[in-house]
């Protein structure tokens, strides 16, 4: 009986970890296949999807992703780091009410604050503001709690006792933000950052109301195209555009992002 | 958030400086979320009660969404879709959660990768995974037909099973994480209590382990149900028009229709189902906290 059971609790056990796998192994099999339509026959293999990427087509859309992204993660990362400090460190009067005010776009749905951001435009006559700014100002919205959050974490993890150390041995408050407070939240600050980046770079139900033709992101162009075909070049882009998220997350982890922060480098 | 506040006590010098400086630090923050989030959401509730044509204020949106029958069908769909995702996930997440919680072999690495990898993925690869497995001249279809099971594809898109799909294929690591986390907490001494005075497998997963970790199938729950109700490209794309829910019903309202006072009424019901069910999460949680508080006090 017992054999039974837990025979039962592995292979339950692998066809979770089966379901979670299988459409990757798909995708990436589909960008390889001469054909949108994944058989369990052989194919021919070929890369002729991934040579099409480097066309206009979906080069314009990575690099308006990649712009906007960039300046998403490092504007909430300078506010996010700045809201954090005041609130957390600082303990400014209100820092309750702060918080939750900085928080609150956390519990409002993606695409509800889509809406209302493509209204607030429309109303103030600013559709000329739709496309890359729209985008920015949304997704800064979007990552700035993330972010918010993530360095506050960090800082209440922060041993105050370091900066009283630091303040009689005669450190200045500068001095003690720049040598001895940004090091140790440096990890809560860079993971944030990363996240704020994918979260932007990857991100739909926002975007879906704020892009404008010829000024469209990655994603949006791709899921408009897959509405009507399943062309397997998008497989191509997409294993691509994984491809690049990891590449980001390993520069991140390098600069010392969060493993740093999992193996204790702030407590 | 309050105890973020608590932890951190830093030495108090020189406040004049710190306070102005402070608020200045801070107030970009302020004014960005000011205009591109309060402002908004302010607006697009006052639509909410705006006639489409002449905007004068009017109860008119309120009563066509409960009325016309369409809406009210899709609020109810995106519910019912939410719920089954929050059982479904919550049901594959529990066996990889306990063993993540609980084995201490090399396994463990690989699981967790295998669990939470699709997470950097991003949305559209696995709902164009699912597409190439579930549409109709996809992946099983293939294979039932080759196989001669059946005559003619089965309709698995463009419908509620696609979606269901699609969405527990994007919640579970979330799912997974929280279960673990709650199973994490439990003394495994416990089961071991258990296995000694005679009970089996079963019966320590029945009475011991499920009972104890209520608290994160109800968050994992929730978690689920929340990510679900308010997903857009996965039912855009797996339900498509045979299968519509409010996020995509929302987005044809502003688009196609550009009817802004009727979108604002759907945006503030699917509001609503958010913040009612994040409602019920933390008064659950509350509840919780005051009945284990009371239960160690007795002792």
């Amino acid at each position: 009986m017992t054999r039974v059971i837990s025979i039962l609790f592995w292979l339950s056990l692998a066809a979770v970890l089966a379901f979670i796998t299988l459409p990757l192994l798909v995708v990436v099999a589909a960008s390889f296949s001469p054909t949108a339509t994944v058989t369990f026959q052989p194919f021919e293999w070929t890369f002729r999807w991934y040579g099409d990427l480097l066309s206009n087509r979906w080069l314009d859309p990575f690099l308006t992703s990649l712009k906007i992204a960039t300046v998403v993660a490092a504007t909430s990362g300078v506010l996010g780091l700045l809201a954090a400090y005041c609130i957390v460190y600082e303990r400014l009067p209100g820092s309750d009410v702060l918080m939750s005010y900085l928080l609150s776009p956390l519990s409002v749905p993606q695409i509800v604050k889509g809406v209302a951001i493509v209204l607030f435009l429309s109303m103030i006559g600013f559709q000329g503001f739709l496309g890359t700014p729209a985008l920015i100002a949304a997704h800064v919205v979007l990552a700035l709690p993330f972010v918010t959050r993530m360095v506050a974490t960090s800082l209440a993890n922060f041993d105050a006792n370091l900066d009283r150390a630091a303040q009689i041995l005669g450190a200045g408050k500068l001095q003690r933000i720049r040598h001895v407070l940004l090091p140790m939240i440096k990890p809560g600050v860079l993971s944030g950052v990363t996240f704020a980046f994918i979260i932007s770079f990857n991100n739909i139900p926002l975007s879906v109301f704020l892009v404008r033709p010829g000024d469209s992101t990655l994603p949006i162009t791709v899921i408009n195209y897959l509405e009507y075909s399943l062309d397997p070049v998008m497989a191509a882009v997409n294993v691509a555009s994984m491809a690049f998220i990891l590449v980001v997350i390993f520069l991140f982890e390098k600069i010392g992002g969060f493993s740093a922060q999992i193996h204790g480098g702030s407590k | 958030m309050s105890s973020l506040a608590l932890d951190s006590s830093p030495p108090r010098t020189r406040r004049r400086f710190t306070g102005w400086f402070s608020y200045l630090a801070l107030s970009p923050s302020l004014v960005v979320l000011a205009i591109f989030f309060a402002l908004p959401m302010g607006i697009m509730i006052g639509m909410s009660f705006a006639d489409p044509q002449t905007l004068s204020p009017t109860l008119d949106n309120y009563h066509r969404f409960l009325t016309d029958g369409l809406s009210l069908a899709g609020f109810c769909r995106t519910a019912i879709m939410s719920l089954l995702v929050a059982v479904c996930v919550t049901a594959l997440g529990y066996p990889v959660a306990y063993f993540l919680a609980r084995s201490r072999t090399r396994w463990r690495a690989v699981v967790f990768a295998l669990a939470l990898s699709p997470e950097l993925a991003g949305v559209v690869l696995r709902t164009y995974g699912w597409l190439i497995i579930l549409e109709d001249r996809g992946f099983i279809n293939d294979v039932l037909l080759y196989l001669g099971l059946i005559a003619s594809p089965l309709p698995l898109s463009k419908n509620l099973f696609a979606v269901v799909v699609g969405l527990t294929h994007v919640v579970l690591p979330f799912g997974i994480l929280s279960l673990m986390t709650s199973i994490q907490g439990i003394d495994p001494n416990l089961e071991r209590a258990a296995q000694m005075l005679g009970a089996s497998r079963l019966s320590v997963i029945r009475f011991i382990v499920l009972p104890l970790s209520v608290p994160g199938i109800v968050s994992s729950m929730l978690i689920a149900f929340t990510m679900a109700a308010s997903a857009y490209a996965t039912p855009a794309l797996l339900g498509g028009a045979g299968f519509k829910v409010l996020a995509t019903m929302i987005y044809e309202q502003v688009l196609f229709y550009i009817n802004w006072p009727f979108a604002s009424v759907m945006a503030i019901s699917l509001l609503v189902m958010m913040l009612a069910i994040s409602f019920a999460g933390v008064r659950y949680e509350s509840r919780r906290r005051l009945r284990t508080a009371g239960a160690k006090g007795d002792n």
